[in-house]
């Protein structure tokens, strides 16, 4: 008997494994069950993102999205392998590039702007008054000094120093890059030829510019580097801010100095938004309007249109359609904490049409 | 021979064949990668200044028989130029810092003490380059571009490569300092093994003649360096070379330009393939791949010609 009962009572504890076992297997069975989105690209909507994806995850349990800063050359260069679902990116995809991709939405989600910042010691609370012309000068070489001639007469009565501007440019593939360049290319016919715009361009050999990568990294070689200049989303308003760098006022098509604020960049994107074609890819740089803000954008969501399954489809689509809700994410309490806009209601209905196309 | 024998030599060959083999195949690999590169770009990829995607949002055109974007272009010598004057730079303040290191650490310390400050030394070359790379960012940068190269460049006005312009702390030296850094505990650890196994009957025999410390230091125990020094030096530049968080978290990212002195942002080949493969990902040609396909087949012939330059150089009679 003794030899028996033995077994027996072996039996006990590996039930509890077996059970244990399966238990585990059910709990992983679980986690299968909710679906991961991934979304990695434009450093300007990354804090919106991270904004949005708590919020949005609290509601919907089912479906947990992780979120990646790595530029918007990045999000393009992802989304288009299929390796996340959503590719952030300030800019458009190319003629060329949809040719080669035409499976790709751009979806914008909100309005965007972007600031040129400066770390001036003594005059950082100065609004320097800035246009195209001698921007494209700073980084092209033609203008190698604060106290240059042209930089001297559009600000009259400020004491410029007489030292080396050092220009800090996007490293890696950027959205605020290509809206920053055709900012350029808009008003200077040199840049226009020479340089051109794209989320890289071929900048020019100027000694001592240096290059940073994401907009964290244009803020802080602007806190390192004295007598430095760079172009920065404004979603990092809070952090310029912070850090006490100065923002210049940019002249705009009608010809006055304008800062980004309540009124200038609604402007712009009114004398842009019905011009929005079906695809939404276009350029709201340099809009025209007394008011208008000279550098505003979509901020865009690179997606695929055919998904693997109706399952993912469905959350993607989901998800894109809160994102762009004025109840959802493009509630103000979002957008006001990042400094976007929301989208107008002409464009919001040309990019629900885009999100129905994704199955 | 018998069956097994044979059984072990043909293993033992196939193991043996993998190290060579592979190098071969990346080589093809690369080689195969960056042949549209090579056609279109010529001998003036190694030769100018003009890495340039062209225009992203206008239409290919054919150039050289390759479909390319209007206005591209793809030559590195600036940053054959920055992987090279930055290692150099390393190398030059590596080198004294690291045999000084490891004649300390193997004659001076006492015997208790050694062991722990080896095991420190060593600990040092085990530390991610990418940590040293953020603290080159958050704590040199600053330190450097506010309180060191204003007067470095001040006092050193006049002399070509250290005068002024200081810069804004990005650049060649700072890229330079921290690649010392690393390569300094990489060579002392090495060099301390080499000066500990000098026989125990030479250091007699010194002291016999009535030496002291320092003349058996100069007079016995150097001249026996120079083997493990020039080895090891090769080893420590062959890291400076293919360096790449740390470098592209210091150096500046200068595109399309050579560094005017010490103080100018610089780029490296490495640094220079992770920040711009995912611009060069979206050139629709794909022109722009191969041609960072060109700059790793590049990087990879340098390398090798770095360790051949370096065989070359050291003393025959020492080779055995």
């Amino acid at each position: 008997m003794t030899h028996r009962s033995q077994p027996t009572r072996l039996r006990a504890p590996r039930f509890a494994l077996l059970a244990a076992a399966a238990g585990l297997l059910a709990a992983g069975s679980a986690a299968a069950a909710t679906l991961t989105l991934n979304e990695t690209g434009s450093s300007l909507l990354y804090p919106l993102f991270n904004l949005w994806v708590p919020a949005y995850t609290k509601a919907h349990p089912g479906v947990q999205i992780n979120t990646a800063s790595t530029g918007s050359g990045t999000g393009i260069a992802q989304s288009i392998e299929g390796l996340v679902q959503f590719g952030a990116s300030d800019a458009y995809l190319s003629d060329a590039q949809m040719k080669k991709n035409p499976e790709m939405l751009n979806i914008p989600v909100a309005i965007s702007s972007q600031m040129i910042n400066y770390n001036l010691p003594g005059l950082n609370n100065v609004h320097l008054k800035l246009n195209g012309t001698t921007v494209a000068g700073m980084y092209d070489g033609r203008i190698r000094y604060w106290d240059n001639a042209a930089l001297k007469q559009l600000n009259p009565g400020v004491n410029l120093p007489h030292h080396l501007i050092v220009t800090v440019h996007r490293t890696d593939g950027s959205g605020d890059t290509f809206m920053f360049s055709q900012f350029l290319s808009f008003t200077d016919k040199t840049w226009a030829q020479k340089v051109g715009y794209g989320t890289s361009v071929n900048w020019p050999a100027v000694p001592g510019a240096i290059g940073a990568n994401g907009n964290p990294g244009m803020v802080s070689a602007l806190r390192n580097a004295p007598y430095s200049i760079a172009y920065v989303g404004v979603s990092f308003k809070n952090q310029t801010e912070k850090d006490g760098l100065g923002e210049a006022m940019l002249q705009n098509r009608a010809g006055r100095f304008v800062m980004i604020n309540e009124k200038t960049v609604p402007a712009a994107a009114a004398a842009m938004v019905p011009k929005t074609p079906r695809d939404e890819r276009i350029s709201m740089i340099y809009a025209p309007g007394a008011e208008s803000y000279p550098i505003i954008n979509y901020e865009y969501v690179m997606v695929k249109r055919d998904q693997p399954d109706a399952q993912q489809a469905a959350a993607i689509k989901q998800f894109l359609t809160w994102a762009v809700s004025p109840q959802g994410g493009n509630a103000l309490g979002f957008l006001k904490q990042v400094n976007f806009l929301p989208l107008p209601a002409s464009a919001r209905a040309l990019t629900l049409a885009q999100i129905g196309q994704i199955r | 021979m018998r069956p097994s024998d044979a059984l072990f030599r043909v293993t033992v060959t196939l193991f043996a064949a993998v190290i060579p083999l592979s190098l071969l195949v990346l080589l093809l690999f690369l080689l195969h990668d960056a042949w549209p590169a090579i056609r279109f770009n010529g001998v003036d990829f190694l030769f100018k200044n003009a890495w340039n995607l062209g225009n992203q949002y206008g239409n290919p055109v054919t150039v050289h028989g390759q479909q390319v974007m209007p206005g591209a272009s793809f030559a590195i010598l600036f940053l054959i130029v920055g992987t090279l004057a930055s290692s150099l730079i390393a190398l030059l303040l590596a080198v004294p810092l690291g045999v000084g290191a490891a004649i300390f650490l193997a004659e001076a310390v006492p015997a208790g003490l050694r062991s722990y400050l080896a095991l420190l030394v060593e600990l040092l070359a085990s530390v991610p380059s990418v940590v040293f790379g953020l603290w080159g960012y958050v704590v040199l940068i600053p330190l450097l571009a506010h309180h060191v190269y204003p007067h470095l460049a001040r006092w050193l006005s006049g002399v070509p490569f250290l005068g002024p312009p200081p810069g804004s702390g990005y650049g060649l030296l700072t890229a330079g300092i921290v690649l010392a850094l690393m390569c300094v505990p990489l060579i002392a650890a090495n060099l301390r093994e080499a000066i500990e196994a000098t026989p125990q009957a030479l250091r007699e025999a010194g002291l016999a003649v009535g030496a002291t410390r320092f003349e058996i230091v100069r007079k016995i125990i150097l001249p026996r360096l120079r083997l493990p020094l020039i080895g090891v030096s090769t080893l420590a530049l062959g890291r400076a070379l293919g360096e790449t968080m740390a470098v592209l978290m210091i150096s500046g990212n200068a595109l399309n330009i050579l560094p005017g002195n010490i103080y100018s942002p610089i780029s490296t080949m490495a640094s220079f393939m992770v920040s711009q493969l995912d611009s060069a990902l979206q050139d629709p040609t794909n022109m722009a791949v191969y041609g960072i396909a060109e700059i790793g087949l590049a990087l990879l012939l340098l390398s090798l010609l770095v360790n051949a330059v370096a065989r070359v150089l050291m003393p025959r009679g020492l080779s055995a």
